[in-house]
């Protein structure tokens, strides 16, 4: 027999302390829990999900958490993991953040995303319907029915379609929202308005819906932007602040008469 | 008219406002420390300067209450856009940490654009005391009657308080303006990816330029 691989570091032990809120009207608090033998290879949620394990073998409310593809691309999952949103990793989801980030022995502080106009609705669970509203009062184009037009009948310059499709990388999970001192929205406004803006098809439609959706915006009650740039180090699709100032530019042209 | 007036209250449209005064503010700045210039040129020459500045009385009027107004605008727009930014998060974190990784060690924790209130807040009060010292000449401690300008210019900033007071009031001016240019063309949406690189820096070599420029005559004083 060869030397005996070290594997002692493969489990981690954590305590974990995490927002607890039982509904919309309750107060919430945090709660703290130990968690022991948690595998490195684990990703973030499985490891809250073995800890609801063991919330329930307790007869304890697991912890209510948002998830859906967990592959980084539905954006479901955000949470404040250690003040940071989505946690530590740059360009990288909760879903898609390992266990192997953590040491033996850490706490670890969960926190729903933090805005008014994202109120909680249990534990890490918030209501991101703000985006939605957003989203119908401009964040579409409108297109006669009826037979698909020829591919390539309008022609898009390779920059602007590259920028565009950067801009539509955005997964509308609200990372920008939580990270932002102001909680304000403007990344994602920016992105959403920026992926139309930048194509023809687009084009027609660019001064209602940039009016329309910074109106629905400052509605939601989310702040202004103070230029920190906190949203693009959190954003785990990568989108720039150059959108920022798009939207601005999108906004001051449609007060143009021209 | 109306569809601009709804604008101009929305988030966007006050950070804009916002921008523009401040920019303006900026070239007052400038106008400004060009003319302080002159101290170190002469007495004559700055005396000069004062007595031509001070002949243009209609137009002196007009540049006062135009600045008067930017300021006025750019504080209003400050606090009212602070306490929207207020309600946008009722409750706080229990942590935050932030993501910009030059921003998470040492000193840069303290970057500028998280201390734009506070910064600002310094600034207005260390220019109304300016304007008490040199504007309103209602300073109990100082005989002002019979000197020129240029005299009185030094006679003021000789006093160490003074002098500590226009020292610290300037350089947080810089601290700022380092933000507040690179910002205010951020709200006019004039940058790109590579021209936001260029405001960055060129914010910051704006900010320190005035900050220092202002700076020395205090210290400049000392030594006359
Ligand atoms: S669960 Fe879909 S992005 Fe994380």
């Amino acid at each position: 027999m060869g030397a005996t691989t070290d594997t002692s570091n493969e489990t981690i032990d954590l305590t974990i302390k995490v927002w607890r809120q039982s509904g919309p009207d309750d107060r919430g608090e945090f709660r703290t829990y130990d968690l022991k033998g948690v595998s490195t290879h684990m990703s973030f949620l499985e490891m809250l999900d073995v800890l609801n394990e063991q919330l329930l073998a307790g007869d304890e409310e697991p912890v209510a958490f948002d998830h859906d593809c967990r592959e980084g691309i539905c954006g479901m999952c955000g949470m404040v993991i250690n003040g940071q949103a989505h946690g530590p990793d740059r360009e990288t989801t909760t879903c898609q953040l390992h266990m192997r980030r953590f040491n033996d022995g850490d706490t670890i502080v969960i926190e729903p995303w933090r805005a008014t106009a994202f109120p909680v609705i249990r534990d890490l669970v918030v209501d991101r319907s703000a985006f939605d509203r957003i989203i119908e009062a401009g964040g579409f184009v409108s297109v006669n029915t009826g037979n698909p037009p020829d591919a390539n009948a309008i022609l898009v310059p390779k920059d602007d379609a590259e920028q565009s499709m950067n801009a539509a990388a955005c997964i509308g999970c609200g990372a920008c929202v939580a990270a932002c001192k102001n909680a304000s929205a403007m990344l994602f406004v920016g992105a959403k308005v920026s992926h139309l803006a930048l194509l023809p098809q687009g084009k027609p439609e660019r001064k209602q819906r940039a009016n329309d959706m910074v109106a629905q915006m400052d509605k939601e009650q989310f702040g202004s932007c103070t230029n920190t740039y906190e949203c693009e180090a959190a954003c785990p699709a990568g989108i720039s602040v150059e959108n920022i100032a798009r939207l601005n530019r999108e906004y001051l042209r449609s007060l143009l008469p021209f | 008219m109306n569809r601009l007036l709804f604008a101009l209250r929305s988030s966007i449209g006050r950070k804009l406002v916002m921008g523009v005064t401040g920019l303006l503010l900026c070239g007052f700045l400038v106008a400004h420390l060009a003319g302080n210039f002159l101290l170190y040129v002469g007495p004559d020459a700055y005396n000069e300067y004062a007595d031509t500045l001070h002949k243009q009385k209609l137009l002196l009027a007009i540049a006062e209450l135009g600045l008067l107004v930017l300021f006025l605008m750019h504080i209003y727009l400050a606090i009212s856009t602070g306490k929207d930014n207020k309600t946008a998060r009722s409750q706080t974190y229990d942590r935050k940490q932030t993501k910009i990784e030059s921003n998470s060690q040492g000193i840069f924790k303290a970057w500028p654009e998280n201390w734009m209130f506070v910064s600002g807040a310094l600034v207005l009060g260390f220019i109304i005391l300016h304007l008490i010292d040199f504007r309103m000449e209602f300073r109990p401690d100082i005989t002002y009657e019979g000197k020129e300008p240029f005299e009185k210019a030094v006679m003021l900033l000789k006093n160490p308080i003074t002098a500590t007071v226009y020292f610290a009031g300037t350089l947080l001016l810089g601290v700022h303006l380092t933000h507040g240019v690179a910002s205010a063309f951020q709200s006019l949406g004039t940058s790109n990816q590579w021209t936001q690189k260029c405001f960055k820096w060129f914010s910051i070599i704006f900010g320190v330029g005035i900050s220092l420029g202002f700076a020395s005559f205090p210290v400049w004083a000392l030594f006359k």
